[in-house]
């Protein structure tokens, strides 16, 4: 049965976006943790460990998102390993965060010039402790503006857990077509609040991005 | 009629006043070398002789035509005026050839054979006919303002200006520039210098202007204005460089 | 109850997903091709245009950088036609794919553009060269240069965010795999499968442009 489209179907779709933003965080905090992980891999002073974190980044990074998350969604359950559907999401999201998350962090830590490892070492401290007191609190500093950045790549990422049903703007968005017919306009106001959701923290990166620059 | 008038000209950069109503006129075949210190607006009067600076009062004249005026074709102006600057600012993805060539193929039309016995005869003109197919990474630093210096004359110009182009070069390297510059002003060119290089003008140049807070301070003979400064700016920016 | 892997369902419909595959490559390459060409347009706007075609341009980049690639796939597709304008699946994938890497190759274009520094230019205003001159002759090359490895990440980020015009039946390789999945149920199976294919194109089209970065801008 068609409806007209009314303020009310606006209102869920604007409900729908803390779906969107739900799934954003568990992502973006399964992918710092995995992001983490790959990133002192890929620095780490024992080749193989370098290796596996660049196969794992090279992996993810050739593979579509979608892939991820019909093999979690789909792939799973069919052999057997029966997972929520928010398990599954996390797992996809964190997965592909994690080597994007892992990538930018791992070139922020490259930045800091050689001569600040050298320093420590000079002092006589460890790998772990001139990571811990010297590197990680500079390359902290210049990983902000981009992992914000990312975060909106992120947000806009989400979109894709409609494909395998999951609730959120995007699947709220179709639904809603569904019902209203009226296609554009629900797609344009879907566009709309991510907008509304994105263009903020895009400037919020530049903003830092330059304050950065200004400040080095 | 003078090549170049500056008549009262005034440059400011937002509040900053660079030039404070400078006037200078200088005759075909001319050797005028201009100094004082950092911040004494020389770069910026060189600058506005071919448009690179937009001014805010006064006049620049070339060869009679108002540069300064917005009707001026600055591009056609800019075939008869070469300038040189202090780092070199070669074309770095260009070969040697390509970096001189570039102005007379596509402003003036010349065709490749012709432009390339051009590069050929410019090169050999300051040292470096062997370099024509090198690439600017592959000089050093005298090399490629001196590669600067033929791409400028394979336009041919009337008028040559160099913006310190001694000053990025390291010591040992200055002597080759120099020379170049010094034939250049036996074959007659006008020539315009900002320039460091005090034992230089004392030899080559006709006339010294020395520059002091955007204003034309003092000017005079080479020789006579370096040797007895009449004003006190002027000794006692010579004693800090001479020394 | 275990699960026997079955591979040999996958591989049997190989022909079919070779269709799809050639869809995802034609689709992948005009998008870049002409993402490309929006790009250089849009980035040059953007650093030598007048005020009005600058703010055009900008809220074009921000739109499309700061919405879903599927978002505007489906207003292209199930949105235009309310407005007039039908396309097919096909053509409405190319459109949206286009539309989308024109923009972040208009930033990343931007960003090369205005790297170069002024002294450059100015040398060649200088010997005379008009605007159009300097930008052909002295600009672009460097700033493409530079730029290079960003506009080759995107355009793998592209070619595998093509999958997304599965969603609206475009028979590209993901649809493939669908499809194959919807008869033989092999879900497991048919999409590892895919996803090495796609790394296997990733991994291929990154060596194609390492090496046409090593033909047209190292010297030799």
């Amino acid at each position: 049965m068609i409806r007209e489209l009314a303020l009310i179907d606006v209102l869920y779709l604007i409900a729908a976006m803390r779906w969107t933003l739900a799934l954003t965080a568990i992502a973006f905090l399964g992918g710092a943790f995995f992001g983490l992980f790959i990133a002192l891999l890929r620095i780490a002073p024992f080749a193989p460990a370098r290796w596996l974190g660049a196969a794992y980044v090279n992996a993810v990074q050739g593979t579509p998102l979608l892939a991820w998350l019909f093999v979690f969604f789909f792939g799973l359950s069919i052999v057997g390993v029966t997972v929520s559907p928010w398990i599954a999401a996390a797992a996809a999201y964190s997965i592909y965060a994690g080597a994007f998350l892992g990538e930018i962090w791992r070139g922020c830590l490259q930045a800091i010039p050689q001569t600040q490892w050298e320093a420590g070492a000079s002092l006589g401290l460890s790998f772990s402790a001139q990571l811990r007191y010297i590197i990680v609190p500079q390359a902290f500093r210049l990983a902000i503006p981009p992992t914000v950045g990312f975060l909106v790549q992120l947000i806009k990422n989400t979109s894709l857990a409609a494909v395998v049903g999951f609730i959120e703007l995007t699947r709220e968005g179709q639904l809603t077509t569904a019902t209203t017919f009226r296609p554009f306009t629900v797609y344009l106001i879907v566009a709309a609040l991510y907008f509304a959701l994105c263009f903020p923290l895009t400037q919020v990166s530049r903003r830092l991005e330059r304050r950065l620059h200004v400040a080095r | 009629m003078s090549l170049v008038e500056l008549k009262d000209v005034v440059k400011r950069y937002g509040n900053n006043t660079v030039l404070n109503g400078v006037s200078l006129g200088v005759e075909k075949g001319e050797i005028i070398a201009i100094i004082g210190r950092s911040g004494s607006g020389k770069s910026t009067m060189l600058r506005c002789i071919n448009g690179l600076e937009p001014i805010q009062g006064g006049s620049v004249a070339f060869d009679g035509r108002i540069v300064n005026d917005p009707a001026t074709d600055l591009r056609e102006l800019r075939q008869h005026v070469g300038i040189v600057f202090q780092s070199f600012n070669l074309f770095p993805h260009l070969s040697v050839e390509k970096n001189i060539t570039l102005a007379p193929k596509v402003v003036k039309g010349m065709q490749q054979s012709e432009a390339r016995l051009l590069a050929e005869a410019v090169l050999r003109k300051v040292g470096l006919g062997e370099k024509i197919d090198a690439f600017p990474d592959q000089l050093s630093g005298g090399q490629q303002q001196r590669v600067a210096i033929a791409r400028s004359l394979a336009m041919q110009p009337v008028l040559m200006l160099f913006d310190e182009i001694t000053s990025a070069l390291d010591p040992e390297l200055v002597g080759e520039v120099l020379k170049v510059l010094e034939e250049m002003a036996r074959d007659g060119m006008t020539m315009i210098l900002v320039t460091h290089e005090i034992g230089f003008a004392r030899k080559v140049a006709n006339r010294v202007v020395f520059m002091h807070q955007g204003k034309i301070w003092e000017q005079g003979p080479a020789a006579a204005t370096l040797g007895n400064p009449n004003t006190p700016e002027l000794e006692t920016f010579l004693s800090a460089v001479l020394h | 109850m275990t699960y026997r892997f079955n591979f040999r369902d996958v591989f049997a419909a190989w022909e079919f997903l070779l269709d799809g595959l050639v869809l995802t490559l034609q689709l992948s390459l005009v998008s870049i091709v002409c993402g490309l060409l929006i790009g250089i347009a849009g980035a040059a706007a953007r650093v030598h245009g007048g005020p009005w075609l600058k703010t055009l341009v900008a809220t074009y980049v921000e739109v499309i950088r700061n919405t879903p690639l599927i978002v505007q796939l489906f207003l292209i597709f199930f949105g235009l036609p309310s407005a007039g304008i039908k396309f097919d699946a096909n053509t409405a994938a190319m459109v949206a794919l286009t539309i989308n890497l024109g923009a972040y190759s208009t930033e990343i274009l931007r960003a090369g553009l205005e790297a170069i520094p002024r002294s450059q230019i100015e040398a060649g205003q200088a010997l005379g060269l008009s605007g159009l001159q300097i930008f052909r002759y002295v600009v672009i090359f460097p700033a493409f240069r530079l730029i290079y490895p960003a506009l080759a990440s995107q355009f793998v980020l592209l070619m595998l965010a093509t999958s997304v015009v599965s969603q609206i039946s475009a028979q590209d390789l993901f649809h493939a795999a669908s499809i194959v999945q919807s008869r033989t149920f092999r879900d497991f199976e048919i999409y590892t499968v895919i996803a090495a294919a796609y790394l296997a194109l990733a991994l291929a089209l990154r060596f194609l442009l390492g090496l046409l970065y090593q033909l047209v801008f190292v010297r030799r």
